[in-house]
């Protein structure tokens, strides 16, 4: 009796599992679609409004991020339709400033004075997450590199920046260099950290690689990086002088009236306001200051610096070449 | 269907039955194993769908925010070339605008809406039916910083993917098959492996039904236990057998064999050498029981033989003593019916042995039989307790029989009874010799008797009969004294010949034998007495056989005995009647007979058996001494002869040449034999 269970659990068993395994079939939902209808895509065509673009020294993603939010407030705010537009280089970016594709830029103070010779105007500028209006450049070095002590010691060692037109992370670095007696030629290399996005952090990282020597970057882009080294293996070598942070310019010809509009709804926005401190906390700033053109002739002095050291350095006119590198041969 | 299921060979049933097992859980296996398959490969293109999908979300997050139609494009043909399952690849942005397809000849209008991402942004998955194909249809979210900012899709050919698992059904198919193929041919060739070696065992088990019994179905030993542990316990059951192991017997004198040798447990050699060496699989194990088995079956049959040998012997002895045996045997169960009887029983009763074996103890006539037979018999089977008894019966001539009956209790070997064995013995000539014996001890007691009284009577008995005749001389015989004298003569000599008589009744007077003629003493006697007979209408028919020789006797006492047989015939007559006299020689048995047969009014029944003692006598006080018959008891006895008397009278012997009278009786017919070896025959 107790055999004939067994084989009647045993039959039941296997008929069970062949159910099942037959129940693990198809278990997606179908749809019918006819495919015989059919229909010729038309190219969007995007709605007009006013173009935004940010300096992409991020990815498109990065960007969007953090400034489509702001974006929307300025949409709701102002009443005026904005979209983000992602040019795809800093050439990209100072030739749609100059066609017109670009209405308000948001960049560096050096490409900045780059676009206000095209005929760009500042209206605005952010304030530092820790509320100073301006930021600065930092030197690394590795913290077990013993050949690095002080500033004189770079001299023959190879220098990793972030790009030609990047101000944090490489012309206030190279100012400050020049302001210490070490030229360009000094470095065996200068180099530049490759691809469109994700500059700073490529800086660093070499620098904890031991791929160079010593780099530049902005001023807060070592937090960027600390979920990926051991930042006490990073040591700062040297801090550069402060300069206004980054800028937004209105085009030339743009309607003063909007950019006020737009100016004013971002001066609207405040800290204190969990919303907007949301926006500007994602778009990396504590607060949005007016700016004026003037306030960036400190850039402009450095630029004019570092063009007059001919021996040594030159600083490329926009458009560049991507992944430009400067290389000097002893 | 089962009869006919068990009707196979056992060897079509084990083929058959191992041949479903393997088809069975082949086919089973292969399908669930297809069915695995089929699904792990739905399930990995499924996931490959996904992450194809991903990857072209991910890829295009770019291009869709910058509005790269070109590299959208781009992306999404690179698709195809990738993978040729992706069928098709489009990305749609927020505002559900088509950005890109690898369509080549219009969008499908109701592609676009059959699969939409809900409001969470989870990837979708759908299965699209064109009525013709089916796809996967992959719905993939693009986001840029949390937020959708389109999707892409991503179709792929379920038909590329049903082809890959019908190519693996097919292999898996292929394999399957031949593994079923290898699998039933090694199937086959165990069973025919088992089958054979149990069809060996069949055929010896036949044989031993057959009663072969000295066939050896196991190999011979390989090693023998004494060998390996070089033994020399001759006395050992063990030792110098090779038909058996050692562990077959149930002890042996091998101190290895168990700690406990009274338990014999097969694990307890385990570990032991000469069962290591000698011992095999289950089979090798049955056949080395069936060579024990045949062993003992040998032992048991020649036992069996030598007790059946026995049993039969027994049985005829049995059967003889029951048949030989002259008693009446017969054996009656609790029942009351015959089981079995002797000749003896049968010729009894006159019925056949075969009629009277199973009929009722009431349904058999016999003259042994009372009414109260069958409570005797089952008296005897409650109470255990035999019955011993005589009866006495009377056959259909007159004749009687004594039989001694003794019926005892048969017991089973519970001691219970479970019938009766009946002995009926036929003790008529005992009885006789005993009613011999007795009234020869009466007589002698009486001869010793009478002779004393006689001899001291004959005397004075002689004196008065002298001096009777003496006084006679005195007195004229016409006197009265004379007369009187010669009455007291006369009355003398009468006493004086009853005294003569009791003196040759005790023996006290001398025997003489002289050779003589037996017809002539019996003719003399007939011609003494024929006057007087004649005168009372009593006639005497001699008819003596001429071929009597010269016999050894005395003529004087043999006449006496004729005289007082026919005295009693007259006697017994009265008035008209006859006496038959016949003589006879007997040449078989060596004996002459005389057979004195009257008219007369026979012997009385009760009377018959006591006619020979001394003074018994029927007749009146003063007519008779009662000592006739048995004087002529004592001559017939003297010459070693008998004499007895039988009544009625045969009809042969009374109606011989005799015409009937008026009073004619059953008559008695008086037998005398005389054997020629004891009276001189020569």
């Amino acid at each position: 009796m107790k055999h004939q269970s067994l084989r009647v659990f045993f039959l039941a068993f296997l008929v069970c599992t062949s159910v099942l395994l037959q129940g693990c079939g198809e278990d997606v939902p179908v749809v019918k679609v006819d495919f015989s209808k059919r229909e010729s895509v038309k190219v969007p065509v995007p709605e007009p409004a006013i173009t935004y673009a940010y300096l992409p020294q991020y990815s498109h993603e990065v960007s969007y991020a953090r400034h489509n939010p702001l974006i929307q407030y300025l949409t709701k705010e102002t009443g005026l339709p904005m979209r983000q537009v992602f040019p795809d280089t800093f050439a990209e970016h100072v030739r749609m400033v100059q066609s017109g594709e670009i209405d308000i830029s948001f960049s560096n103070p050096v490409v900045y004075v780059q676009l206000a010779q095209m005929g760009s105007t500042a209206f605005a500028r952010i304030k530092e997450p820790d509320g100073r209006p301006t930021f600065r450049g930092q030197i690394i070095v590795h913290a077990q590199n013993k050949a690095i002590q002080t500033l004189k010691d770079v001299i023959g060692k190879r220098w990793m920046a972030v790009d030609p037109h990047s101000a944090g992370g490489y012309l206030y670095a190279l100012g400050y260099f020049l302001d210490h007696g070490i030229h360009a030629h000094d470095f065996s290399e200068i180099a530049f950290a490759p691809g469109p996005g994700g500059k700073q952090e490529k800086a660093a990282l070499a620098v904890y690689a031991g791929k160079c020597d010593v780099a530049s970057v902005r001023e807060g882009a070592l937090d960027t990086v600390k979920d990926k080294i051991n930042l006490q293996d990073i040591r700062v070598l040297a801090v550069t002088p402060e300069y206004p942070g980054w800028v937004y310019s209105a085009r030339r010809g743009m309607d003063k009236e909007i950019v006020s509009k737009i100016a004013e709804a971002m001066f609207k926005l405040s800290m204190d306001n969990p919303t907007e401190a949301a926006i500007l906390t994602n778009a990396r700033t504590s607060g949005i200051i007016p700016a004026t053109d003037s306030d960036y002739d400190a850039v402009r002095t450095l630029i004019q610096k570092v063009e007059a050291d001919k021996i040594t350095s030159t600083f490329p006119s926009i458009p560049l070449l991507p992944a430009q590198r400067v290389t000097h041969a002893k | 269907m089962l009869n006919r299921l068990s009707r196979m060979r056992f060897r079509t049933k084990l083929n058959a039955g191992m041949s479903i097992i393997i088809i069975s859980l082949s086919l089973m296996l292969a399908v669930v194993v297809t069915q695995i398959a089929a699904n792990s490969l739905v399930h990995e293109t499924k996931r490959r769908g996904q992450v194809l999908a991903d990857n072209i979300a991910l890829r295009t997050t770019s291009s869709m925010l910058s509005g790269d139609l070109l590299q959208m494009k781009e992306m999404v043909d690179e698709l195809r070339t990738v993978d040729k399952d992706v069928a098709y690849a489009f990305l749609i942005n927020s505002n559900s605008q088509i950005l890109a397809h690898t369509f080549t000849n219009g969008f499908p209008i109701d592609l676009k809406h059959a699969n939409v991402i809900t409001d969470d942004a989870k990837p979708s998955i759908k299965l699209v039916d064109t009525g013709s194909d089916k796809f996967y249809d992959f719905a993939v979210p693009v986001t840029a910083g949390g937020l959708v900012i389109g999707q892409a899709r991503l179709g792929l050919s379920r038909s590329q993917v049903q082809s890959v698992v019908n190519g693996l059904i097919f292999t898996i198919s292929i394999v399957t098959g031949i593994t079923l193929i290898i699998s039933l041919a090694i199937s086959t060739q165990f069973a025919h492996k088992i089958t054979y070696r149990l069809g060996m065992l069949g055929q010896y088990a036949e044989s031993i039904v057959r009663g072969e019994l000295k066939l050896n179905q196991t190999s011979g030993l390989n090693r023998n236990c004494w060998e390996i542990y070089k033994c020399d316990q001759e006395d050992c059951p063990a030792y110098g057998n090779t038909e058996q192991r050692c562990w077959q017997f149930g002890e042996t004198l091998c101190t290895n064999y168990c700690s406990n040798k009274s338990a014999r447990d097969l694990n307890n050699c385990e570990e032991c050498p000469v069962f290591a060496k000698n011992s095999g699989d289950e089979i090798h194990e049955l056949a080395e029981t069936f060579d024990v088995m045949s062993l003992s079956l040998r032992g048991h049959i020649a036992e069996l033989e030598e007790a059946k040998n026995d049993l039969t012997q027994q049985q005829e002895i049995l059967r003889t003593i029951f048949e030989s045996s002259p008693d009446q045997l017969s054996l009656i169960d609790k029942n009351g019916t015959y089981i079995s009887v002797n000749q003896a029983f049968a010729s009894f009763v006159k019925k056949p042995k075969e009629k009277i074996v199973g009929k009722k103890e009431y349904e058999i006539q016999s003259l042994l039989n009372t009414a109260n037979t069958l409570q005797e018999t089952q008296q005897i089977i409650s109470t255990s307790k035999p019955v011993n008894r005589e009866v006495r019966i009377v056959l259909e001539d007159g004749s009687r029989k004594w039989f001694n009956v003794l019926k005892v209790p048969v017991h089973d070997e519970h001691k219970e009874s479970i019938g009766v064995l009946g002995t009926a013995r036929d003790i008529t000539n005992v009885k006789d010799y005993q009613n011999q014996l007795i009234h020869s001890q009466k007589l002698e007691s009486i001869g010793k008797l009478a002779g004393g009284v006689a001899h001291e009577i004959n005397t004075p008995l002689g004196i008065i009969l002298g001096y009777s005749q003496l006084l006679q001389e005195d007195f004229p015989e016409d006197e009265q004294v004379h007369k009187d004298l010669v009455i007291v003569e006369k009355q003398a000599k009468f006493c004086r010949k009853i005294v003569a008589d009791l003196l040759n009744f005790s023996r006290q007077t001398k025997s003489e034998k002289k050779e003589m003629c037996f017809n002539n003493s019996i003719m003399e006697v007939v011609q003494l007495v024929r006057h007087a007979f004649k005168l009372d209408n009593v006639k005497i028919i001699p008819h003596l056989d001429d071929r009597l020789p010269i016999i050894y006797g005395n003529p004087e006492q043999l006449k006496q005995v004729w005289m007082n047989l026919m005295s009693n015939a007259i006697e017994a007559i009265g008035h008209n009647g006859v006496i038959n006299i016949r003589t006879e020689l007997d040449i078989n048995k060596g004996t002459i007979s005389a057979w004195f047969t009257d008219s007369g009014s026979g012997i009385a029944t009760n009377d018959i058996d006591s006619i020979f003692d001394p003074f018994f006598s029927t007749k009146p006080v003063g007519k008779g001494t009662g000592l006739g018959l048995s004087v002529s008891f004592g001559i017939i006895k003297d010459h070693g002869g008998r004499i007895f008397a039988i009544s009625p009278a045969p009809k042969q012997l009374l109606e011989d040449g005799a015409t009937r009278t008026e009073n004619w009786g059953p008559g008695t017919t008086f037998k005398v034999v005389l054997p020629l070896d004891e009276i001189g025959y020569e």
